[in-house]
């Protein structure tokens, strides 16, 4: 019966101190995506990551930006998971270069933006009063 | 090493600090406190659509306008020099007279418990 213990058993709170050490994904309120190696934190949840790297996924395609050593101010954080080491070298998606993904990226936002601005404008038709245009993942 | 006693280890050298708004200012860090303010030295500041740019002798952050800040990676190797200085300081200066009979009367209860 005691191998059936599992190891979390008396989680009492969220700490980041298992975390330390590790490669993760961390993403930020304005969307962005860094994959680095934590190296402290504190009580905000103020991250220090090493080697960090800046992932744009566009579709089935991602590119990455080196960026070095990231201090992240934690309320712009939205969420962090460790990253599967065995599983991020069979990802289902093709690499580009930097250039490549951020003229997709730049059309992507161009293309929904045209889409927001004429959903707005029927809705406007409509009567509804639209005023809405968050980019904070918050 | 926490985050904030990295930016205070970071002092003089160049950073990047990214505000919440997407602007982006690029200087040497000067002086930095509990909060996160900043002061900054010899800053390139950049529009958020990066397209407009200004050359300020220095500036002040307020430390709730962050959204990260880049070091160089030099950083790292100087953290751990000083942290090793910081514990052989904290080591050195503990020697004083309320820390000693705190440290008595603790060796005493572990004698005594077996702890």
């Amino acid at each position: 019966m005691d191998n059936f213990i599992p190891g979390q058993i008396f989680t009492t709170s969220a700490s980041l101190v298992d975390s330390v050490d590790r490669k993760l994904l961390v993403v930020l309120r304005d969307g962005r995506k860094l994959i680095g190696v934590l190296r402290s934190f504190d009580q905000f949840a103020n991250l220090v990551l090493q080697d960090t790297i800046e992932r744009i996924y566009v579709g089935d395609a991602y590119g990455d930006i080196p960026r070095g050593i990231f201090i992240i101010r934690g309320e712009n954080v939205v969420l962090l998971g460790e990253i599967d080491l065995d599983k991020e070298d069979e990802l289902p998606l093709r690499q580009v270069p930097v250039e490549e993904i951020l003229l997709a990226q730049r059309e992507e936002m161009e293309a929904r933006q045209k889409r927001e601005k004429l959903k707005n404008k029927l809705l406007h038709d409509q009567g509804f009063s639209v005023d809405f245009t968050e980019t904070d993942l918050y | 090493m926490l985050p904030l006693s990295l930016l205070n280890t970071a002092q003089g050298h160049p950073m990047l600090v990214e505000l919440k708004n997407g602007e982006t200012f690029n200087g040497h860090l000067v002086n930095c406190d509990n909060w996160m303010n900043l002061t900054l030295r010899e800053v390139i500041q950049t529009s958020p659509e990066g397209d407009r740019f200004w050359r300020l002798p220095e500036c002040y952050i307020r430390g709730n306008t962050i959204k990260y800040l880049r070091v160089p990676d030099e950083i790292m190797e100087m953290v751990k020099e000083d942290s090793i200085r910081q514990r052989q300081a904290a080591s050195g200066g503990n020697r004083g007279r309320k820390w000693f009979s705190w440290w008595k009367y603790w060796s005493r209860r572990k004698q005594r418990w077996k702890l």
